[in-house]
């Protein structure tokens, strides 16, 4: 599903994020990207969804380089990934419903199909009740969820996590997890990054490990 | 489809109400802008009508000596009638001369009190055909006629001519330099309000974005609310100069020489308007892909 292929990335001239990375993500796999801040694990997710291009190297998502990708192939690229960040990104000034409409109008989805997704995936994440709300109203973990639902309103192949418990503590983070895993059950390829090595150690998944920009370690 | 649009339009205008002053400064801005542009060429127009006009009726009067006898008259008549750039001819008498100024002074012939003998000649009005309207074509007719025997004087209004054609070139000149420094500054503010608008949407855009959506539906909205400052302004322009115009031709009691041909009772066609407004959109979606396009990071 993602390929790296001794992918490098400088920013600058000497800034060395991510140096001689070989990563291989299976399809329906839930893989940790593991390090402290500053390893280079942001970096490669945003390589990822091509925010960044490498250096040099080669990245193949789900059978395309997206290095060598046109910038109009990127918009129906990023519609096959969903996103989620520590930060939630999430609009204050509409609800939690509008939040996750507002995928469905930018993808085109019809308004009776958009609202079904939108009911679907509040009830998975556990906050139909609350749809009608403003996200500053949810505790930190449940808009968190909100924004995982966001990131599954297009049934991505991919969901990549940039820190998604970064700002919450250690109850909420479980539940992320929690959730993180159970969409990855339903088929989902998860990819996420985290500081986090307790978390990563109790979910037992596959975990690689990043140290200034190298992987230094793999479990699986 | 057309739902659509009335959608994007409805939100268009309440971002416009949320850039507050901002959006204020940018309408603004194409107002004055267009009131200016519009000033040169309602100018322009009623200078071109003017000749226009002059064209149509008479434009050379041969003034005959008092004296003139019957058959010089005869002669003189048929002379200029066989001239190839008259078309037509009209002769008035010295006494049809007065009374038509008498009639002109309408309100003041008090001042003809003390005239005693008509001082007003008789007179040929000349009407000319179209090829020969040049300024050098009259002046040779002139010329010609005014050698003629019993020609006191040939008049064509050469001066009056050549001085609004001068005046309508270097407005022309002037109102496409202004117009175009103008034309920059309203773009600017347009493209200024349009960026304080992508700053205050960043989020949003930024989630569009990482959701897939493509730049023309990320850049959509913002031009369309540029286009919108823009018809705003223009037809706030035109608001001012109908006003305005109104204002200066009942006050000083004129009336245009544009009143048989425009149906907007002297003031600009229809068409002319919808290409002020249409301008005032361009204007609008210049300014705004100019902020899109440097603000807008995809």
């Amino acid at each position: 599903m993602i390929q790296m292929f001794h992918v490098y990335k400088t920013f600058g001239k000497d800034l060395e994020a991510l140096v001689d990375v070989d990563l291989h993500v299976h399809k329906g796999e839930f893989v940790f990207l593991a390090g402290s801040s500053g390893a280079g694990k942001s970096t490669l997710l945003r390589l990822t969804f091509r925010d960044e291009l490498p250096t040099s190297g080669q990245i193949l998502v789900n059978g395309r380089n997206i290095v060598r990708m046109k910038s109009r192939a990127v918009p129906p690229l990023r519609r096959t990934l969903g996103i989620v960040f520590q930060d939630f990104k999430l609009l204050r000034d509409r609800t939690v419903e509008e939040n996750l409409t507002l995928v469905a109008r930018v993808v085109g989805m019809a308004t009776l199909e958009g609202q079904r997704r939108v009911e679907q995936l509040l009830k998975l994440v556990g906050l139909s009740h609350k749809a009608k709300m403003p996200p500053y109203k949810l505790s930190g973990g449940e808009q968190q969820r909100v924004a995982i639902a966001r990131a599954l309103m297009n049934d991505p192949l991919i969901l990549l996590a940039d820190e998604p418990t970064g700002n919450l503590d250690a109850e909420l983070a479980a539940d992320v997890i929690r959730l993180l895993l159970e969409v990855n059950e339903r088929g989902t390829t998860v990819l996420v990054a985290t500081h986090d090595l307790k978390l990563a150690k109790e979910a037992g998944r596959r975990t690689v490990f990043l140290k200034h920009g190298r992987i230094v370690e793999e479990w699986s | 489809m057309v739902e659509k649009l009335k959608h994007i339009v409805a939100h268009a205008l309440i971002n416009l109400i949320r850039a507050g002053w901002g959006g204020i400064a940018s309408i603004a801005t194409i107002g004055v802008s267009f009131v200016i542009i519009g000033i040169f060429l309602l100018l322009v127009l009623h200078l071109n009508a003017l000749v226009a006009e002059w064209k149509e009726q008479f434009q050379v009067s041969v003034f005959l000596d008092d004296r003139i006898t019957p058959t010089q008259l005869e002669i003189l008549g048929k002379r200029i009638q066989n001239e190839a750039a008259v078309k037509a001819t009209t002769f008035t008498t010295k006494e049809e001369a007065l009374a038509n100024f008498r009639r002109e002074l309408k309100g003041q012939e008090s001042l003809l009190e003390g005239l005693g003998d008509n001082p007003l000649p008789a007179s040929f009005q000349l009407k000319i055909r179209e090829g020969y309207q040049s300024p050098d074509t009259l002046k040779r007719l002139s010329a010609f006629l005014s050698r003629l025997e019993g020609v006191e004087d040939v008049q064509y209004g050469q001066e009056w001519i050549e001085r609004i054609s001068n005046i309508v070139r270097i407005m022309k000149l002037l109102g496409i330099i202004i117009g175009s420094v103008l034309t920059l500054g309203s773009a600017m503010i347009v493209s200024n309000t349009i960026r304080l608008a992508v700053y205050a949407r960043a989020t949003e855009i930024e989630i569009m974005r990482l959701v897939g959506a493509t730049k023309a539906y990320i850049r959509a909205p913002f031009l369309v609310e540029g286009m919108l400052q823009g018809s705003l302004g223009a037809l706030l322009a035109l608001g001012l100069l109908f006003a305005a115009y109104r204002f200066v031709a009942l006050t000083f009691n004129l009336t245009s020489p544009l009143l048989p041909t425009a149906a907007n009772r002297g003031f600009l066609e229809s068409s002319m308007m919808a290409s002020l407004v249409g301008g005032g959109a361009m204007i609008g979606a210049l300014g705004s892909s100019i902020a899109v396009r440097r603000f807008l990071k995809m």
